[in-house]
């Protein structure tokens, strides 16, 4: 490349030396070149000058592939450096695999229930807020409820479900108290397609409320009055349960048998006030485990499912128990329930229970009390209006009353509605109108609550 | 009558009214002309799947048309994309106990949800 560059330089600076020199020449010596002299020599310059430039392409051909030589140099070092990782990672897993073979293998879960997705969590929580009247309006509750479960197989489940809330302490101390209450834990064992042993901290069947209304499920933050005074809401026991199913069009009669402990005395007399609905969960104070009373309580949910079509269904129900509830086991108490749901379309409900209760007490005899429900829901999107937000919107309404047996009536209606935000996110806001012979009671209160099932 | 007999015959007329109301209603099952109420329940899931037993005169309820007949009765119904399939298993075996379905409807709730599921 240096030589053919110093070669046409040289042409070139004798081709300017003769053109310079030529002028200086006498006339004489310049006329003594003839024509055809000049023609060689002017051919003899023009060949040179290709020559020249046929060399410089050459130059730039011979350049650029030097710079593809070296692009491709590269290249295969940066491949080279790749297949010496993958070389030595392939050796590091060939000396773990030689590790793993020498040392015992790992014990293989023995069935699906070891498996850790098997656990999953539901449940819900609530913020309320409260203005009665002639109270302080207050954010009266935070609740969080989870529901835990395990299925330890294709038919085994445990599951258990707490309630924690906070709430102000009493007037003159200060702080506040925290409660943590296990609503239920059982143990399902599904025996066949329509037999399932449950068994534990058991909601009982008694109406269809106490498994089902709990938290964001039910449209109206306050439990009905019946079912909170009149029925337990859990028992520790056992429990058979079940549906059969009526020809293929989805009927179902539902069953269930239960035996818990049943009821017991806040103080273990008989008189009418002790009655605890909510006690007796087989352990004393003193540690001894025991049922308050010598013989356990029992009952029982007989229910006709009947779907027309999907969001079309009829559900009835009848529900029974019995148990003492006195320490001494002198006194018998009972609760009937007829429960029932409708549902017309995804967009209508109407549901309601009738409850009665009686018990036997040494102070004031039979007390007999009854309540019950009826509460309806329809979500406007059944109205088929173009107006923003309204298809989010369901108004429910209920009416519930409760006549404890011993002098107080109350009635109550509350109206108000539900707006989703999304199927599981729900702002609710209800009016309650209270009419009691209990001058303790409200008269009217307004809530305000947002759930949330998850 | 005392309390204990009052409660053993409760018990006695409970289970025996439970065990009779079962066999009954197992026999009607049995009985039961499969295809007379399911012209009314071919609604709008039911184009989402063929009907197994339709070629012989007999309609089952899909897992869609479940879903929709079961969820719905207690709480606002869930999208079966916001859980796992293995999540819906578990679930799906509290729902069976809790709302007392079959296991058969609840195997084909089951297949629904998790061959619509998340991921």
């Amino acid at each position: 490349m240096k030589k053919t560059t110093n070669t046409s330089r040289w042409l070139l600076g004798l081709l300017a030396v003769g053109c310079a020199a030529g002028p200086l020449l006498p006339p004489s010596l310049s006329a003594e070149v003839s024509d055809a002299d000049f023609n060689a020599l002017k051919d003899l310059v023009q060949k040179l000058n290709d020559q020249v430039q046929s060399l410089r392409q050459t130059n730039q051909l011979v350049q650029q592939q030097h710079a593809q030589d070296v692009q491709q140099l590269n290249e295969l070092q940066s491949k080279l450096a790749e297949t010496q990782q993958t070389a030595t990672a392939a050796e590091q897993k060939s000396d773990a695999a030689v590790q793993t073979q020498s040392q015992p293998s790992l014990r293989a879960p023995l069935d699906e229930a070891t498996v850790n997705r098997n656990f999953q969590i539901l449940g819900d929580a609530e913020f309320q807020y409260i203005n009665a009247d002639h109270q302080n309006g207050s954010f009266l509750l935070s609740d969080f409820a989870p529901i835990f479960l395990y299925r330890g197989g294709d038919n085994i489940l445990f599951e258990a479900g707490f309630d924690t809330t906070l709430a102000n302490n009493a007037p003159g101390s200060g702080g506040y108290t925290t409660t943590f209450n296990l609503s239920f834990a059982q143990l399902d064992y599904v025996i066949t397609d329509y037999l399932t042993l449950c068994a534990g901290e058991l909601l009982l069947p008694m109406g269809t409320y106490s498994e089902r209304g709990a938290g964001w499920l039910n449209k109206i933050p306050e439990d009905p009055l019946a079912v909170d005074a009149l029925l337990p809401g859990s028992g520790i026991g056992a429990e058979l349960r079940g549906a059969l199913p009526m020809g293929d069009a989805g009927k179902l009669f539902n069953y269930s048998v239960f035996c818990v402990n049943g009821p017991g005395s806040s103080d273990g007399t008989g008189n009418a006030g002790s009655l605890d609905l909510g006690g007796n969960v087989g352990v004393r104070s003193d540690g001894i485990a025991a049922n308050l009373h010598n013989n356990p309580g029992g009952g029982g949910r007989l229910a006709v499912f009947l779907p027309f079509k999907p969001r079309y269904d009829l559900e009835l129900g009848v529900s029974a128990m019995v148990s003492e509830w006195d320490n001494a086991g002198s006194h018998l108490w009972s609760a009937g329930v007829v429960d029932a749901a409708l549902h017309l379309g995804p967009n209508f409900e109407l549901k309601g229970e009738y409850i009665v209760s009686r018990y036997g007490s040494d102070d004031l005899g039979t007390i007999n009390q009854y309540g019950w429900f009826v509460q309806a829901g329809y979500k406007l999107a059944g109205l088929n209006l173009e107006i923003p937000g309204i298809n989010n919107l369901e108004m429910v309404g209920r009416y519930d009353s409760l006549h404890d047996g011993l002098g107080t009536t109350t009635d109550r209606y509350s109206i108000g509605g539900v707006y989703y935000v999304t199927s599981a996110l729900l702002l609710e806001g209800y009016y309650d109108f209270i009419n009691s012979t209990d001058p303790t009671q409200p008269s009217n209160q307004l809530i305000l609550q947002i759930s949330y099932g998850f | 009558m005392t309390k204990f007999t009052l409660l053993t015959t409760w018990g006695r007329t409970m289970c025996a009214a439970v065990v009779v109301s079962g066999w009954a209603l197992s026999l009607y099952a049995a009985d039961s002309p499969a295809g007379a109420t399911s012209a009314t329940n071919a609604v709008e899931t039911a184009a989402s799947s063929p009907v197994p037993g339709a070629a012989a005169g007999k309609k089952q309820l899909t897992g869609a048309e479940l879903y929709s007949i079961h969820c719905n009765r207690c709480h606002p119904e869930r999208y079966p994309t916001e859980r796992t399939a293995a999540q819906w298993k578990t679930i799906m075996l509290h729902m069976q106990v809790r709302a007392s379905i079959p296991g058969k409807q609840a195997r084909l709730i089951l297949q629904y949800l998790q061959e619509n599921s998340g991921r």
